[in-house]
């Protein structure tokens, strides 16, 4: 038997290893230009987010005197401050820095919650149907029935601010997308000819789940990640704008809702609130060109 | 004078992989009120050509060589507005899947009233007199008018389809798979719809298909189209009785029979090159049980008989290989070879 | 007919659950439930007070049928902090939010609808590959962002527009009808819609580029030109009617996410809507007045969506008129 089945198409039943291996070389898109340019981007955040301590100039959340004595504030861009100071004294382009750690952690980590929680719920949801599909597909439903920052508002103001808690409201609110698509393509995996091959030869429902079904909805799982990095993002920042981000980390959404309190923008700091706006922006938009590589993959006909 | 000829007709197709050949110097032509087949398996370019004649190619199609005369006109030189002035009017156009071919948001009535008023200046009182009246041509109710195309059931629907090819009363229609998509009773159906409708209306039909027993059935003459090229061509019974193409000896023996489907089918092995790099000489030659030495050359489309040409080498062997080609083993030996 | 039943009660389902997350959420959260609205400064007896007002002396479950009772009736209690109707609060500023919204949507998918089969056409041209980067970063950007950018060069720069609010001090209004015809109005109304405009118009723009590209290859645009119908007719009355469809969809599902997305932009100009209402009502721990804002933009959002899907139904003919064989 499992000789037949090695030297078939199905062979990757027998072959569970092969099977992540082959998705993996998928999860990377590298041949469209434009993901090759978001993943290059994401990498100089990454990198910048790992260096903050080394590439920052000052303490983000200090506050800095001139030589005289004086408080540091409202300096133009210029040597000692490469972006300037904020109105109470403090270094823009340190926060800056400190900001892209704060934005990637709360965008990763919430990325990957929404995909986990996804990927899970739509593998459990699409395999065994049933009443366990019936249950988390209305739950679905009423979290996609939930305005999504206004609710967040409300969970950020009760859960009082904090970074996890940010990562926490994503998450309950963003996993339906993505369990809904992976549940469907669950739907149509477990009735291919391996997957036949793997009930057949006696696996169990976690090894067929896992091994056989979970690999081929992994560019899938991908694909709402690189989306959901940028929601998050996104969501943080509004989040710190309207006052309910954490209070604990400094991020690109913590220094818009400085610069706009502190009328930055009535006295034209445009030193200040310009950049962080433009590093989200970047950081999204990367996550827009990965995603277009992944549709390349999973939809090749789209390809003209 | 032929309604239609098409003189050397050369359309390629540009893609990333390279220029395809998808009709390379074909020629064919219509006579008024005759029906004509053009055969050939998937792939051989017959769909490209009869769309040519349309005027609407695809984007990445180009005529790079020969001319379709119709009723004195070159349709390749003409001017976009003598061009137009012909669509639906004179030359109409039956497609396969009458499902994707009608829009699906307007009702049937309404998409028949658009080519009435649009194309053929009627106004709206002469429009829906006329559209009754083409429903019941071909046999639908007229109150159906109201419904929309997914409504119709698949039969239906190819028959709407016939009323809107027939709309503008045009000299010439094409009938791309007319009833490939349609199930083995519908078919015989419509294919009777279309043999009436023809005689009534004397018209010239161009049927493209697959399917060698609906040239059987329905045409006075036939072509048979390989790799690009029109390969024979013939009186249809002529054809059919005493092909001189292995080729058409084999696609012969590959379809059933409307009538009479008790015959064993034998596929011909292998499958049309590509029209990329297609093979140099005879393209037939590497799926042909009865190559030869010289078939390394191409044979050019002789006439063998009055109306009767063919581009082999070895039609003098027909009525030999006609015998052999009736023999299923003969086509079983080549298997494996093209493929 | 049985699919808009279907869908009503749906609709009613979600809210519903909605509804009761709120109040677990605002009743089960950790913590005394009392500390996240009554301020330490109050004496105990004001608290008490406030507890028996609120009903929060009961046990949940006849607090839950309470709430349930009055949600139905249209009664969302009273604003802890202004002493009024919350919903009379919230009916005060819901029309402002409806007007920011639909100006921009309407605008924004005008505009998108022809941009996007304008792209289409453009397929392949040096247009199309600085068009679209440019939309894609107009997506990507933060609203309350651009609105900041606006703002500092518009107005605090440039003084074309005022800096926030729906009208210049010492304006008042007798009716809301005249305040919707009155310049001032605009004039403030003119930046957010601009911001919301540019934030909202990427959507119906690529959706529409994709759609057209998609049914220009379809057979029965083929069959139009067989016909030698009109370039018009082609592509506006066969290939748009059809790329129309996910568009309109979208326009009705737009106003939910837009309402709903509205909390920053309307903070960002201080548009006295709906969004900020919610945004001070929790800042300030106005809790019904936050529960209220909160479910009234649930009511928006989840009704949008049924719109949408009956919009479709009525738009597709598929859907709207079964198969009669």
């Amino acid at each position: 038997m499992a000789a037949q089945v090695d030297t078939s198409p199905a062979g990757a039943a027998a072959k569970p290893r092969a099977a992540w291996h082959r998705r993996l070389k998928q999860v990377l898109p590298t041949s469209d230009p434009f993901a090759v340019a978001g993943i290059l981007i994401y990498v100089v955040f990454i990198l910048v987010a790992i260096f903050a301590d080394q590439l920052a100039t000052h303490d983000p959340m200090e506050i800095l005197f001139t030589d005289t004595y004086k408080l540091a504030r409202s300096l133009p861009p210029g040597p000692d401050h490469l972006l300037g100071t904020t109105n109470v004294g403090r270094d823009i382009y340190s926060q800056l820095i400190y900001g892209t750690r704060g934005a990637l952690l709360i965008g990763f980590a919430a990325a990957a919650a929404v995909v986990a929680v996804g990927t899970l719920v739509g593998l459990v949801s699409g395999y065994l149907g049933g009443w366990v599909d019936n249950v988390l597909m209305r739950l679905a439903d009423i979290a996609l029935g939930i305005p999504f920052l206004p609710f967040v508002v409300v969970l950020a103001a009760f859960l009082r601010p904090s970074m996890w808690n940010v990562v926490f409201a994503i998450t309950i609110l963003l996993w339906p997308n993505s369990g809904r698509v992976i549940r469907s393509q669950v739907l149509s995996v477990r009735e291919r000819a391996f997957v036949e091959a793997a009930v057949v030869t006696g696996a169990s429902k976690a090894q067929i789940l896992f091994v056989h079904i979970a690999p081929n909805v992994l560019p899938l799982s991908f694909l709402y990640g690189s989306i959901a990095v940028g929601w998050a993002i996104l969501t943080e920042a509004s989040i710190s704008f309207l006052g309910f981000g954490p209070s604990d980390t400094v991020t690109w959404g913590y220094m818009l809702q400085d610069a706009y309190a502190s009328q930055a923008l009535s006295r034209g700091h445009y030193n200040w609130f310009v950049p962080p706006g433009v590093c989200i922006i970047l950081v999204v938009l990367a996550g827009f060109f990965i995603t277009r590589g992944y549709e390349e993959i999973l939809f090749p006909k789209l390809r003209r | 004078m032929a309604l239609l000829s098409i003189e050397d007709l050369s359309l390629h197709y540009v893609t990333s992989r390279g220029v395809a050949r998808a009709v390379d110097g074909a020629s064919l032509s219509v006579e008024r009120g005759q029906v004509v087949g053009l055969v050939g398996e998937s792939g051989c370019g017959k769909t490209t050509l009869a769309r040519a004649v349309t005027g609407v190619i695809p984007r990445s199609a180009r005529i790079v060589g020969g001319k379709i005369m119709f009723d004195g006109m070159d349709l390749v030189t003409a001017s976009r507005r003598d061009a137009n002035r012909l669509r639906w009017r004179e030359i109409s156009f039956v497609p396969q899947s009458a499902m994707n071919s009608l829009d699906p948001v307007y009702r049937v009535g309404t998409q028949l009233m658009e080519v009435l008023t649009d194309r053929g200046g009627m106004d709206r009182r002469k429009a829906k007199a006329r559209a009754a009246e083409l429903f019941e041509m071909v046999g639908i109710g007229v109150d159906r008018l109201h419904d929309y195309p997914h409504q119709f059931s698949g039969g239906m629907r190819q028959r709407a389809a016939i009323a809107l090819g027939l709309a503008l009363s045009p000299k010439l229609v094409i009938a791309d798979e007319p009833v490939t998509a349609l199930d083995v009773v519908v078919q015989r159906q419509v294919l009777d719809l279309i043999r009436r409708l023809q005689q009534e209306l004397s018209l010239s039909v161009i049927i493209v298909t697959h399917d060698i027993s609906v040239v059987a059935y329905l045409c006075d003459a036939v072509a048979v189209m390989y790799a690009g090229k029109v390969v024979e061509v013939g009186r249809a019974a002529d054809v059919l009785n005493a092909p001189d193409h292995p080729y058409t000896m084999g696609l012969y023996n590959a379809f059933p029979d409307l009538e009479r489907s008790q015959r064993r089918l034998t596929p011909i092995a292998g499958a049309p090159p590509s029209l990329i790099d297609p093979p140099s000489g005879c393209r037939f030659e590497p799926r042909c049980p009865f190559s030869i030495a010289k078939c390394g050359e191409e044979p050019p489309l002789e006439e063998i008989r009055a109306g009767h040409r063919a581009a082999c080498w070895r039609t003098g062997d027909a009525a030999e290989l006609r015998e052999k080609a009736a023999d299923v083993a003969t086509w079983e030996q080549r298997e494996g070879v093209g493929a | 007919m049985e699919y808009i039943a279907r869908r009503v009660l749906y609709t009613l389902f979600v809210l519903w659950a909605v509804a009761s997350i709120l109040f677990l959420m605002f009743r089960l959260m950790p913590g005394d439930p009392r500390a996240a609205f009554i301020d330490n400064t109050f004496t105990a007896e004001q608290q008490q007070l406030l507890l028996v007002q609120f009903g929060l002396d009961q046990p949940l479950y006849v607090q839950y049928g309470k709430y349930m009772v009055n949600l139905v009736q249209g009664d969302l209690g009273m604003s802890f902090i202004y002493k009024r109707p919350v919903v009379e609060m919230v009916m005060e500023v819901l029309p402002n939010s409806l007007v920011l919204t639909l100006t921009s949507l309407i605008i924004a998918y005008a505009f998108g609808m022809v941009a996007g089969a304008f792209l289409a056409r453009m397929r392949g041209t040096w247009v199309e590959g600085v068009t679209i980067p440019v939309v894609l970063a107009t997506r990507a950007a933060p609203e309350f962002w651009l609105g900041m950018v606006f703002l500092a060069i518009f107005s605090f720069s440039l003084g074309w527009f005022p800096a926030g609010g729906a009208s210049s001090a010492g304006i008042t209004y007798d009716s809301f009808w005249q305040q919707l015809v009155s310049p001032d109005y605009w004039r403030h109304l003119a930046l957010p819609v601009i911001t919301l405009t540019l934030y909202l118009q990427g959507l119906p723009l690529l959706l529409m580029r994709s759609n057209m590209l998609e049914v220009m290859e379809d057979e029965f645009v083929t069959m139009a030109r067989m016909k030698g119908l009109s370039e018009w007719s082609i592509v506006m009355r066969h290939a748009a009617r059809n790329a129309l469809l996910p568009v309109a969809t979208a326009f009705a599902l737009g106003v939910g996410f837009s309402i709903s997305g509205n909390v920053v932009i309307e903070t960002v100009f201080s548009w006295p809507g709906i969004g900020r209402l919610l945004v001070t009502a929790v800042s300030s721990s106005d809790y019904p007045l936050a529960q209220g804002a909160f479910l009234f933009i649930t009511v928006v959002f989840v009704v949008a969506n049924l719109i949408a899907d009956m919009l479709y139904a009525v738009l597709d003919p598929r859907v709207s008129h079964g198969s009669a064989g």
